[in-house]
């Protein structure tokens, strides 16, 4: 591996893969395939492609889980290191909220669950209780934090994941397919909880199938497909190119959909972009009504 | 849920100090394995159904369903303490089959009722501290008795992986059950070795995921986690205090005056 190879450059640059590869212990092909890509500080990022095209594997790959067999990743402009100190950094930087939370949650006690981060963190008792208890109530976990942890809705257990997580205050929280199974008002939840975990300025990588959400609320998206990067761009531009979605087995976001009809009916002139939300789209429509009045 | 478990949770008594009804509970238990007296046994027995009725709000139903689970294996324990066969009939009862005896001592109805009610109470005891304290906080006091880390940390993850494997088994269980998976008794032999060896391997798959996401939150070899405790209470230390001295002077006069009971 090239040591000496510097990165330099863009401070704004939070993640970066090189050429990553990796396989699965007994499997034949590789489950990433030179995996390039970047990821900047601060933003929210969409993660999509079909399942087995990587995500998870590279998301592990992030916090030092997966070691790569070939290629670098940096972080923060530095190749990430395997030894126990430099992990224990990274892993505190890099959260990884998993898709299923019996996969994360060990413990019955609610509290217990969320201490486990910070007293690893070496934070002493007082420090992780406070910290615990201003995340149960940043949440909304309180008022079932009494309760065994195999009691819970799946939208509670995912709260409590993603507590997990959040109070060891990362700058990169990493969420699996977090509306996986949840129903429409712990989705709702989790992507207000998510909004907010970005206003703080905190990145946010979320693996997704739903391209209407992802089209909404991303920054950017990047396309996974048989573990390498297909293409990275903002969401108006990826889900017009045809050709990708094809692909990529995904269907055009329904807003850009509505909105290219509206314009090859001429009803809203060609010059516009692609609306970012619907509140945009109609902006356009009240615009042209009156401009062409 | 396993119904068992949910009691605790429920229970008037869960936010009594854990140390408290742990001392309470082995201190009793002790008592009536050394003591082996029928009236210990009962004594201890009506206050550990008392405490749990009462004070813990269990419904009475609950707990003589709960008690009649050891009943049903002490009776068929003791049966062979209780009877004997043999050519010549002893002093409690004897009833004659052809040319032996179905028989009784009554130095063997005294010992199988004593095991009986030895047995029945010790039971209680840990019905006490089970049915009135969550698993998490017995594990917060057995840390305090220094029992070593890696024995309770086994018992935290076996006690939350029961439930989520016990989940898988059930989901496994309806879903053949709805393919009519077990019609007769021969496809429900298969269904359930199928069963068992998908929980099997989902387990071990299980195992291997939690420990990554255990990683990914800088697990370094030791589970650590914040205890709970809930304050002690002098008045409930005192119970404590005078219901145990009574117990123990009471095996020990019952020692000194030789008394079998």
């Amino acid at each position: 591996m090239n040591q000496t190879k510097k990165t330099q450059e863009d401070p704004d640059i939070l993640l970066k893969a090189e050429n990553l590869r990796y396989t699965y212990e007994g499997e034949d092909s590789p489950a990433l395939n030179g995996l390039s890509l970047t990821i900047k500080r601060g933003k929210k990022i969409a993660c999509m492609g079909p399942n087995g095209s990587g995500k998870s594997t590279f998301f592990l790959c992030c916090n030092g889980i997966h070691r790569p067999e070939s290629g670098t990743l940096y972080y923060n402009g530095r190749p990430i290191g395997y030894t126990k100190k430099e992990l224990l950094s990274l892993r505190q930087k890099v959260g990884i909220v998993f898709q299923d939370p019996d996969r994360q949650l060990f413990s019955a006690s609610i509290k217990q669950e969320i201490s486990f981060g910070p007293l690893n963190l070496g934070c002493s008792e007082e420090v992780t209780r406070q910290k615990v208890s201003a995340v149960m109530k940043k949440l909304d976990i309180t008022p079932y934090s009494h309760k065994p942890t195999h009691s819970l809705s799946g939208g509670q257990k995912k709260l409590v994941s993603i507590a997990d997580i959040l109070v060891m205050e990362p700058e990169l929280i990493i969420l699996d397919e977090p509306a996986a199974f949840l129903d429409p008002f712990y989705t709702e939840t989790v992507h207000n909880i998510i909004r907010h975990i970005t206003e703080q300025g905190i990145t946010v990588m979320m693996a997704t199938h739903d391209v209407n959400s992802a089209y909404l609320w991303a920054d950017e998206v990047l396309m996974f497909h048989e573990g390498r990067l297909l293409k990275q761009g903002p969401p108006s531009k990826l889900f017009s190119d045809e050709l990708l979605l094809k692909k990529t087995h995904l269907r055009p976001p329904m807003l850009l959909t509505i909105f290219r009809h509206l314009q090859s009916e001429g009803i809203i002139s060609k010059e516009f972009s692609a609306p970012k939300n619907m509140e945009e789209l109609k902006s356009y429509l009240s615009h042209q009504k009156n401009s062409g009045s | 849920m396993i119904p068992i478990d949910k009691l605790s949770y429920y229970s008037n008594l869960r936010h009594v100090n854990a140390a408290e009804k742990f001392t309470f509970s082995m201190l009793s238990l002790t008592a009536c394995i050394v003591s082996r007296s029928i009236v210990i046994a009962l004594l201890i027995l009506s206050v550990t159904g008392i405490l749990n009725v009462c004070k813990g709000g269990l419904p009475l139903s609950v707990y003589i369903r709960l008690m009649r689970i050891p009943v049903v294996f002490l009776v068929s324990g003791t049966l062979a303490i209780y009877i004997n066969i043999s050519k010549t009939p002893l002093d409690a009862f004897a009833f004659p089959v052809g040319a032996y005896y179905i028989t009784g001592s009554i130095r063997g109805l005294l010992k199988g009722t004593q095991l009986i009610c030895t047995a029945l109470s010790s039971v209680s005891c840990l019905y006490f501290l089970s049915l009135n304290t969550p698993m998490t906080d017995i594990l917060n006091v057995l840390k305090r008795l220094h029992v070593p880390a890696l024995i309770l940390e086994l018992m935290l993850l076996i006690y939350r992986y029961i439930f989520v494997i016990m989940h898988l088994a059930s989901d496994i269980t309806v879903s053949q059950n709805s393919r009519l998976g077990n019609i007769r008794l021969s496809t429900a032999g298969k269904s359930f070795a199928a069963m068992v060896s998908s929980v099997f391997i989902k387990s071990i798959r299980r195992s291997r995921e939690i420990y990554d996401a255990l990683e990914a939150r800088c697990y370094d070899g030791t589970l650590q986690v914040l205890s709970e405790d809930y304050p002690i209470k002098l008045s409930e230390i005192l119970c404590i205090a005078v219901f145990e001295t009574l117990l123990y002077l009471m095996i020990i006069i019952g020692r000194l005056s030789g008394g079998i009971l």
